[in-house]
């Protein structure tokens, strides 16, 4: 198990080589960034309500879907970490 | 999870579609005595992107009913003709609260196809917590 190309996925951007966690977390700030225009923007007025509560939910979707692969990764690793050498 | 957003967004656009509706239905029944006003009507059809079918729906133009304005006899009336009649607006209210009924009843089951597929997708997420 790859580990640490996920945690360098979740981290930051910086990887050298095309790295899915990292694809996957790009769009994850992505639908992060629309739930929140539309949020803005039917605070300010204008916005089209339905649109609203779409990218809502799908920003709940997605973050509920990184936390839960957060929580496995960093399981796995306090797993690794407690084995006795 | 792609299915599941796609879902999202097709049963919003169904919504925004029939809440379109509904406001096309409340300006015919509020201009229901306007003098000459005609009835509109919008249609749905399938939203095209790229000359492909996305599988959501929006509205079309904007219709006028065909058909001929009811005579009103009212010679007090300021539109009155030399014989006394004007003309009224084809809007029938039962037609239209029929009309907003079956908006309603669509908008619901949209509304309650989309929490289905949030619950949907919650649902495999849980798999994941254990």
């Amino acid at each position: 198990m790859d580990l640490s190309a996920i945690t360098a996925g979740l981290g930051g951007m910086s990887a050298p080589k095309k790295n899915p966690a990292t694809e996957a977390v790009a769009g994850f700030a992505d639908m992060l960034r629309q739930a929140e225009m539309q949020g803005t923007a039917a605070m300010t007025g204008g916005a089209d309500p339905h649109a609203l509560v779409t990218a809502m939910a799908e920003g709940k979707l997605a973050v509920d879907t990184v936390v839960a692969v957060r929580d496995r990764v960093v399981e796995a690793y306090q797993e690794i970490m407690r084995m006795q050498v | 999870m792609a299915e599941f957003s796609d879902s999202l967004s097709i049963l919003s656009s169904g919504m925004r579609s029939q809440g379109q509706r509904l406001r096309h239905i409340a300006e015919n029944i509020a201009n229901e005595d306007t003098p000459g006003y005609r009835r509109k009507t919008i249609e749905f059809r399938a939203h095209v992107e790229d000359g492909r079918r996305t599988g959501a729906i929006e509205t079309g133009p904007v219709r006028l009913e065909r058909g001929e304005l009811p005579k009103i006899h009212d010679p007090a009336h300021p539109m009155a003709d030399a014989e006394g009649y004007h003309e009224g607006s084809n809007v029938e209210l039962l037609t239209e609260m029929a009309d907003a009924r079956e908006a309603q009843r669509s908008y619901e089951a949209n509304l309650k196809m989309f929490e289905q597929v949030r619950r949907m997708s919650s649902q495999l997420l849980d798999i994941l917590k254990r």
